[in-house]
């Protein structure tokens, strides 16, 4: 069904943004789909259990999850990245073990009983959660985490809180995800902590490979491209690990940034719009 | 301009492991002075100024930054307080264009990162934009202000990083060989730049081995050999101190005899 | 019992401690994570399906370790060979989870996703031993026997080889080497010819104590080692043998104090501690997460 489709590809999105946007400041998330899990899992517990509207218990399962986030990302956001990632994949298998553990929130047999959300309210948040995007693409603040992300020493000298700035990243992310989970889950009506899982966690951070690291539109390009043309042609579906695990190899080797790799700067003295757009001159990481 | 000390560094060590890099360093760069640091390479000067800025931390002493102890502090905490530095080699934000190199030292945005996210509008607010363009223009860079920095010349990307530099409005500026790899026009050039640059910096401490340039420049000289203080005072008396020529002929007869 | 938990648990430690080796030492030697190791893992297992219909089974040890080997050198050339300077290291951590997710697709349309039996063990496999009055399989033996004669071999091949001594060298600072005249090539695919020979073994000696092959072991058991090589510190291979061996009769015990369901958060909880808060492992130094040469 093709609303089906365009909903899981909304999905993707906000997931591919969340780790956009803890990437912008450096640090490479695996933990999406803890996070995820734990914005699904506290919307379903304050509407399923005790029976909150839906939109507040949206906004409440947000903020939970961004401030767990914050809390773990506080001493793990000092590592270096490889290991971070290493961090980030096993806390997704913590929480995921932990929820299946978890008897009052159904355990391994999963949780039932969320209702209520459908293609509009998903093209809802992805339009509420771009537009803040591009507002912070173009803010001074993206100046700030361009420049911890380049060169976190040469930054905190000159007086960003780069410690800061990455946990606003992280949590931000996190919220981001959370968002998607309650979505997802009010749809499915029914979830297992085994959906959340690394493998998802994997696959949403090679979106934002494959679409492009540098600016917001590659991590929508990357969802959708993964999310929608498997489902227009067979064969990608049917092998869509192998096609997804050879575009990003190829993609890396020749195109380490992803396909989209312009930059959207966030000052400029000469006015126009076709100066916003920096394609960039070197291959760095 | 008060009377203050602006930089205080007493009794400063600094350990690698085994090596000591640093020894019993006291130093002072008062209000409104430009202090020349030489030494021959490896002498500890860009370890001095990495502890000053935070990058280091000290193994022993301490270090005092307009009355306040630094010597522990965290590198973004000293950067707020007024300390800036560039760097040796270059460390540009290239991916950023200049007038973004320049604009992301700027104070509100750099240290409140909620106000930096609704600096109004895209020009995140005149006043930072009009100090901006201000600053490449004191350094002559204005023209390439929307040219990505990775795309500049080493001169300009020399100024660029003391442009950066100044933006944080800082009350001490510490420049690290600024004028390394630079031609005897660009070298002129950047006298000339760095005398207007005082006007609006209270102490600058200044490491270079153009001797030139830091007669030309500096209230004081103080000279380092093997991570010490070798010889303090003004630039003729420190370059003409036997310890300092020994420092530097010493290195100067072995490259003669390879 | 207890005993014959704790004897299973090392049993499992064993396993963990050759993959986590395996792991620790490319971390180690060349400062690079690769995630195509679990998968190796994998497909150790089903070396074990394919061999063991024709060849008798002392052989599919052999035939592990060559798989094993040969899949290290293909993913150091595909994911590793282009990525090398520093800011690379997350690309070439990503294009090796790349590799892994063809693999286990691969493996996947091969054999399906359901676990694959191997053929039963005959003769002195098959049989017991007992120790302290509980029955063991003569496996257990088998598989403790190859852990310690590779892991054993290993050091020694390090410790008093000229190869050996190349690739601690190189370990130590890879600049360094090359400038002496080590060719920094040959040595990291020797390191992951080696590394991925081990996971491969240690795959076909996981597949053979639980009588088949699944193709999702890669994420479950293949994770844990680098948990494991996180708490025993970054490239420190003693790290890595002892923290497999800690972890595999921790969760032993866990299922003996029927908490068995938490046992997979173990090894987890455990890493996530130990990386926060005493970020080079327990052996580890904090050499190993300084910048390298």
């Amino acid at each position: 069904m093709i609303s089906d489709q365009l909903f899981f590809t909304g999905i993707n999105i906000l997931l591919a943004w969340s780790v956009y946007v803890s990437l912008i400041t450096g640090r490479l998330s695996f933990a999406q789909g803890a996070v995820m899990a734990i914005g699904c899992y506290s919307s379903g517990v304050l509407t399923v259990r005790f029976g909150w509207p839906r939109l507040p218990a949206c906004v409440a399962a947000a903020v939970v999850t961004a401030i767990v986030a914050a809390i773990l990302g506080y001493p793990a956001l000092r590592l270096r990245g490889v290991y971070l990632i290493l961090v980030t994949l096993g806390i997704t298998f913590c929480v995921r073990v932990t929820f299946e553990n978890v008897n009052y929130i159904g355990g391994v047999s999963g949780f039932g009983g969320m209702a209520g959300s459908d293609l509009s309210t998903v093209v809802v948040a992805v339009v509420v959660v771009g537009s803040i995007l591009l507002w912070l693409s173009l803010s001074p603040l993206q100046r700030s985490c361009d420049a911890v992300r380049e060169d976190d020493r040469v930054a905190s000298s000159l007086g960003i809180n780069v410690t800061l700035i990455r946990i606003m990243g992280f949590s931000a992310g996190a919220a981001i995800a959370a968002v998607a989970g309650v979505l997802y889950g009010h749809y499915m009506n029914f979830v297992r902590p085994e959906s959340f899982d690394v493998l998802l966690s994997i696959y949403v951070v090679l979106y934002v490979v494959l679409g492009g690291v540098n600016n917001m539109f590659g991590a929508l390009l990357g969802a959708v491209v993964m999310t929608l043309l498997p489902e227009y042609f067979r064969i990608l579906s049917e092998w869509r690990p192998t096609v997804f695990g050879l575009s990003i190899l190829i993609l890396l080797l020749f195109r380490p940034m992803g396909l989209l790799t312009f930059r959207l700067v966030t000052a400029r003295v000469r006015k126009g719009p076709m100066a916003a757009l920096k394609p960039l001159a070197d291959r760095v990481q | 301009m008060t009377d203050q000390t602006t930089l205080e560094v007493r009794n400063l060590r600094k350990d690698f492991g085994g090596l000591r890099a640093i020894e019993n360093l006291n130093l002072d760069v008062r209000d409104g002075e430009l202090v020349g640091l030489i030494g021959p390479n490896g002498a500890g000067k860009t370890a001095l100024i990495n502890m000053i800025t935070g990058f280091y931390r000290a193994t022993a002493g301490s270090i005092l930054f307009l009355g306040k102890d630094i010597t522990a502090a965290d590198m973004h905490e000293i950067g707020r307080l007024g300390v800036a530095r560039t760097f040796q080699n270059i460390r540009l934000f290239r991916r950023m264009t200049v007038l973004e190199n320049v604009l992301v030292a700027h104070k509100p945005f750099a240290t409140h990162p909620i106000r930096a996210l609704f600096g109004s509008g895209f020009n995140s607010g005149r006043p930072a934009f009009n100090e901006a363009m201000r600053l490449l223009e004191m350094l002559q860079i204005a023209d390439k202000a929307d040219q990505l920095a990775s795309s500049l010349s080493f001169g300009d990307a020399r100024r660029l990083e003391i442009a950066r530099a100044m933006a944080v409005r800082p009350r001490l500026l510490l420049l690290d060989e600024p004028a390394a790899g630079m031609n005897e026009s660009e070298t002129k050039q950047l006298v000339d730049d760095i005398r207007l640059i005082r006007n609006q910096v209270s102490s600058i401490l200044l490491i270079e081995h153009d001797m030139d340039l830091i007669q030309q420049l500096s209230d004081r000289v103080v000279a380092m050999d093997y991570g010490r203080k070798i010889a303090e005072g003004i630039a003729s008396d420190v370059l003409r101190h036997p310890d300092v020529v020994r420092a530097y002929l010493g290195e100067d007869v072995e490259q003669v005899v390879r | 019992m207890l005993t014959g938990q704790i004897v299973n648990g090392f049993v499992s430690g064993m396993m963990y401690a050759l993959v986590a080796i395996g792991f620790t030492l490319v971390v180690g030697v060349l400062d690079k994570l690769n995630f195509t190791h679990p998968e190796v893992l994998m497909f150790g297992g089903f070396v074990g399906v394919i061999s063991l219909n024709v060849l008798p089974l002392p052989w599919a040890f052999v035939a592990a370790i060559a798989v094993g080997g040969a899949m290290g050198l293909i993913t150091e050339f595909i994911a590793f060979r282009r990525f090398q300077g520093s800011d690379a290291k997350i690309t070439a951590a990503l294009a090796s989870m790349a590799v892994g997710l063809i693999v286990t697709d691969l493996v996947q349309k091969l054999w399906g996703t359901e676990a694959v039996t191997l053929p039963p063990l005959t003769g002195w496999m098959a049989q017991r031993f007992s120790l302290a009055g509980v029955e063991f399989p003569n496996l257990q033996i088998v598989i403790v026997g190859i852990t310690l004669g590779l892991a054993g071999g290993l050091h020694l091949f390090l410790e008093r080889s000229k190869a050996g001594r190349q690739i601690r060298a190189v370990a130590e600072s890879s600049v360094s080497a090359s400038l002496l005249g080590i060719d920094v090539r040959r040595v990291t695919q020797a390191v992951f010819l080696i590394s991925s020979a081990l996971a491969a073994e240690a795959g076909l000696l996981l597949a053979l104590r639980t009588g088949a092959a699944s193709s999702d072991i890669g994420l479950t058991f293949g994770l844990k080692a680098f948990a494991i090589m996180a708490i025993g510190g970054l490239g420190d291979l003693r790290g890595a043998a002892v923290g497999g061996v800690i972890i595999g009769i921790l969760e032993a015990l866990m299922f003996y104090f029927g908490l068995g369901r938490l046992s997979e958060l173990t090894v987890w909880a455990a890493m996530i501690l130990v990386l926060m808060y005493r970020p080079a492992g327990i052996f580890g130094s904090t050499h190993v997460l300084e910048q390298r040469a």
